[in-house]
């Protein structure tokens, strides 16, 4: 069960579904879902309220084995994540986070994160700069 | 009491306006520099211009020594991260947050926010008990996970009319607790004989609450 359809999701579903893996991706964004849906025959849970419990049952998220948080916007993600891990006990969840403050706090929280590493970025910047 | 307040909307406004009427310290966080500039001109220097889920703008504000962090922005998830932040980071002993999404309450609780206050549940109960002939009002969440306090009143037509509490077949895991007659209250005894007008004041799950409803009022 994939939270989010942004670039990472596209590059994730064609994977994911060629591997024989059930994929069913929640998103408020219609057109993308309906083009996963198209495409790659993935389930798509359309989110227009802030119900999240409710999609995610929709979504039977208590079927899912893994559960990627992996929106564009962190707190939501890191919502849906907890939900994902506390309420409904996926074995394997993953949270996206790009701020730094937060990928370190919910890292203490028990959540496996992921995100851009800035301090990685800093010094590929320096070292472009500096030639 | 420290108290530290995220988002200054309506109700981050009326809860600093009452906590410092009361002889508490507050420090309101908001986002937005326009707003921050009305509240300041109201409240004076209690407004800080920042994200309440940024460390650095929480550590300027001093949360590390908050007895309370209360984040009442009227984004959930928002609220959430505040929280956790505040309680992980920098050790606020009691965090409390507002939520408009009813089923996060025992999330938000689980996951070690003190106190959750639900905003829609409040309104909804509230308007309901406007409407006339108020069919079924819920009274109270009871800390049992979707278990909930509620009342009925029992129309004059109603089949249970005339017959005594013991004899009413209801749901599996609801029960009723005290009925409130014309001119008083009475223990839920199974020989309680209902009469129309009652106020039936009973426990059930979210589940139960429309065959609870039915029971009692049927014809």
């Amino acid at each position: 069960m994939i939270f989010g359809c942004g670039t990472l999701t596209d590059l994730l579903v064609p994977y994911l579904r060629q591997a024989g893996h059930l994929v069913t991706v929640l998103a408020d964004d219609a057109d993308a879902l309906e083009r996963l849906r198209r495409e790659y025959q993935v389930q798509g849970v359309w989110i227009t309220e802030p119900l999240m419990q409710d999609y995610l049952q929709e979504g039977e998220i208590e079927t899912a084995e893994v559960f990627l948080a992996i929106s564009d916007r962190d707190h939501q993600n890191a919502l849906v994540a907890q939900i994902a891990k506390h309420i409904f006990n996926v074995g394997t969840v993953i949270c996206r986070l790009e701020n730094p403050q937060l990928q370190q706090l919910y890292t203490g929280l028990g959540l496996k994160v992921i995100g851009t590493s800035t301090s990685g970025l800093y010094a590929e910047t320096r070292q472009l700069i500096e030639g | 009491m420290y108290v530290t307040i995220i988002g200054c909307s309506g109700v981050g406004y009326h809860l600093a306006k009452a906590l410092l009427a009361a002889g508490h310290e507050v420090l309101v966080i908001e986002k937005s520099h326009s707003r921050c500039q009305l509240l300041y001109d109201e409240l004076g220097s209690v407004v800080l211009c920042g994200d309440g889920t940024d460390q650095r703008v929480l550590k300027s504000a001093g949360v590390g020594r908050a007895d309370i962090l209360a984040a009442v922005t009227g984004v959930d998830e928002t609220n959430l991260v505040a929280c956790q932040m505040a309680k992980e980071t920098f050790q606020v002993p009691r965090t409390m947050a507002v939520i408009t999404d009813t089923k996060n309450e025992s999330v938000f609780h689980f996951l070690g926010v003190d106190v959750v206050v639900n905003t829609t549940h409040l309104a909804v109960t509230g308007l309901e008990g406007g409407v006339p002939g108020r069919p079924m009002i819920h009274l109270l969440d009871l800390k049992v996970p979707d278990t909930e306090l509620v009342s009925v009143s029992i129309p004059e037509d109603a089949a249970v009319v005339g017959k005594r509490l013991g004899e009413i077949q209801l749901p599996p895991h609801s029960f009723v607790s005290l009925v409130v007659k014309r001119n008083q209250a009475e223990l839920a005894a199974s020989n309680l004989v209902l009469e129309g007008l009652d106020e039936v004041v009973a426990v059930t799950v979210a589940d139960e609450e429309q065959s609870l409803y039915d029971a009692l009022t049927g014809v």
